[in-house]
């Protein structure tokens, strides 16, 4: 801390300097905001309008106004479509489970844990219409599960996932499920990294077994990761699946695999029907919202910087 | 495991009891029995359960990598050969290069991949750089609301996104599809670069500043060159996620400049093509990102983690 003041000279450099950096911020700036406001916020914007009217896309739009998301719930077929989204919810534990056991075994540090790290998350790399595309197989009527079940002496168990609803969304989920298991293991994996050895270790000294210190010790100190890994999952359920859907289902049968974001694509672009596609993507997003909500407020909470 | 005496330094060092006590603790001469039994137990279970848990993990590499083999064994059939589950042969491979442009498709994905991921980078790092070492009066919020966008699922605004790009007649070409990747990507790169960015100290802003160097020309010569590891993570997680996928190009890009990975979407929901090819034309889309990841995975897994606010 000096206690002289800085010489008048200075002081006004330091003035201008300060200002050549806040226009100089500001132009850095403008090529992102201009991106993000033209192409992700203003046909945000633009959904609410649309989602209030009737329109094909071609005539001129007919204005229904805010009745229009009272009829939304109220259609049975809308009702269905977010059940489906429900039940794909059921799907999230196990899509957080089954990788927090696979990143507690990897954790263990056996001989080439890394190796198997690397193959867990190789299918994060590809893309869910190749995914779509095997599981479609595995699952079909003369597929690779059937198949399996044969030659384990399970012959009579014959399945056929897809041709029913509700064990369509079931094979769905499940596919949805293994796709997770990648990017979920990594997460876990990198909080178990930032446990403190020595925590761990002094409840080893204090006789904890090994389960109990995963109890006791470890899970309570990856919550935030669990948190984290539980926005991710069920943002990737509601918005990521699109293309799993378009190769394996179609959304059938029936309306069995139709969720909302697949839904806007069919009522937008199968069926002409912009007004209610848009509708439907605006329920969409606010689901999205409310859920990252809650993950923007857990980031804050740790850092303690807001922004 | 027959019973041989340990060296004591061993059980100091595996022993999780015995704190700060020297090897081979004196004291007791009746001790060193039940000591080494109870080593070698410990030592014993230690290692039944690693080779539980490599067991166990092994099952989970061929749960995880039998798509694999499955698409790379039937790409090797003709439709009988793979109704019988018996017998290869090239079928598979002819019949997707007569169904599907592959190479075509192959170069239209890479161009789509590569203009995107140069418009990301461009906004992200300028931006990235602003946000967090040039702030400004309301650049707290505009970052806010740029990270915000990350939540706006693309299926909510492929509506009014399909109105404009035709309306400025952008869907005839590339453009429309690489735009919309590019204001996809943006935000979480802007977010990347910027907690990146943070870390670098101010003092060498400044310093460069002091030198007579422009704010522009330090972010170019000075900070640029720092972030190569954020480019590299924000170029390897853009490439996977424009290469893989389907609806903005399904929609926006025209039918002869279709990437690898609709082509493959649209061949397999025709529902007429069979498997063989299909699973050879989903080898060809998946091998660019597997190369990618395997040679970058460091960086793709360090941008999940970025991603989590550490």
């Amino acid at each position: 801390m000096s206690l002289i003041a800085d010489p008048p000279v200075r002081r006004q450099r330091r003035g201008r300097l300060a200002r050549r950096r806040r226009l100089a911020g500001f132009l850095l700036s403008v090529p992102a905001i201009v991106l993000v406001a033209a192409l992700l916020w203003t046909p945000i914007v633009q959904a609410v309008r649309y989602s209030m009217t009737n329109w094909n896309g071609y005539s001129a739009p007919v204005w229904i106004g805010p009745s229009a998301y009272a009829s939304a719930f109220g259609d049975p077929i809308v009702r269905r479509v977010l059940e489906n989204n429900a039940l794909l919810l059921l799907a999230v534990p196990f899509a957080i489970g089954i990788p927090l056991i696979i990143a507690a075994l990897l954790h263990e540090h056996v001989r080439g844990w890394r190796f198997f790290r690397s193959v867990y998350f190789l299918p994060t790399a590809i893309s869910w219409v190749v995914i779509g595309m095997v599981a479609l197989q595995f699952f079909a009527d003369r597929g690779i599960l059937n198949q399996l079940l044969a030659d384990v002496g399970l012959g009579s168990i014959h399945t056929d996932f897809l041709a029913s609803e509700y064990s369509a969304l079931a094979a769905l989920a499940i596919t949805f499920i293994w796709s997770m298991i990648g990017t979920n293991t990594i997460i876990f994996l990198t909080g178990m990294a930032t446990l403190d050895p020595t925590l761990i270790e002094a409840a080893r000294v204090d006789g904890l077994s090994r389960r109990q210190i995963f109890y006791r010790v470890e899970l309570p100190l990856l919550t935030r990761f669990i948190q984290f890994s539980f926005v991710i999952t069920v943002i990737s359920a509601f918005s990521a699946l699109f293309s799993l859907i378009f190769v394996m289902t179609g959304g059938g049968p029936g309306l069995g695999t139709t969720t909302l974001e697949f839904f806007v694509y069919q009522a937008g672009f199968a069926q002409g029907q912009f007004g209610t596609g848009a509708l439907y993507g605006v329920i969409l997003f606010v689901i999205m919202i409310i859920v990252g909500i809650g993950q923007l407020r857990l980031i804050r909470s740790e850092d303690g910087e807001g922004w | 495991m027959t019973a041989a005496p340990a060296p004591s330094a061993h059980s100091a060092h595996s022993a999780p009891s015995a704190p700060g006590s020297v090897p081979s603790a004196p004291g007791s001469p009746g001790s060193p029995g039940p000591a080494v039994s109870r080593w070698q137990s410990a030592r014993f279970r230690r290692r039944v359960f690693a080779i539980v848990i490599f067991a166990a993990m092994v099952v989970i590499a061929i749960v995880m990598l039998y798509p694999f083999w499955y698409m790379g064994d039937n790409s090797f059939r003709n439709q009988g050969q793979f109704d019988q589950q018996s017998g290869h042969s090239l079928a598979g491979w002819t019949q997707l290069f007569q169904t599907l442009p592959v190479v075509q498709e192959l170069v239209s994905s890479t161009i789509v991949c590569a203009a995107a991921i140069a418009i990301i980078l461009l906004v992200a790092t300028t931006a990235g750089f602003a946000f967090a070492k040039l702030r400004y009066r309301g650049s707290g919020l505009v970052f806010l609301l740029i990270i915000a966008a990350m939540m706006v699922p693309l299926q909510s605004i492929i509506i009014p996104e399909y109105v404009n790009l035709a309306r400025f007649n952008l869907m005839s070409s590339y453009t429309g599809a690489i735009l919309v990747y590019a204001a996809l990507g943006a935000p979480f790169a802007t977010f990347l670069m910027a907690t990146y960015y943070r870390g670098i100290s101010d003092e060498l802003i400044e310093a460069a500043v002091m030198d007579g160097l422009s704010y522009e020309r330090t972010f170019l010569r000075i900070a640029l060159p720092l972030s190569l590891p954020a480019i590299a993570t924000v170029t390897v997680l853009q490439f996977i996620q424009i290469w893989d996928d389907l609806l903005v190009g399904y929609l926006f890009l025209p039918t002869n400049d279709r990437t690898i990975t609709v082509g493959l979407a649209v061949l397999s929901s025709g529902r007429t093509t069979g498997i063989p090819p299909l699973m050879a034309g989903s080898l060809v889309s998946a091998i660019p990102a597997i190369i990618v990841y395997l040679i970058f995975q460091r960086y793709l897994i360090r941008g999940l983690t970025l991603g989590m606010g550490k």
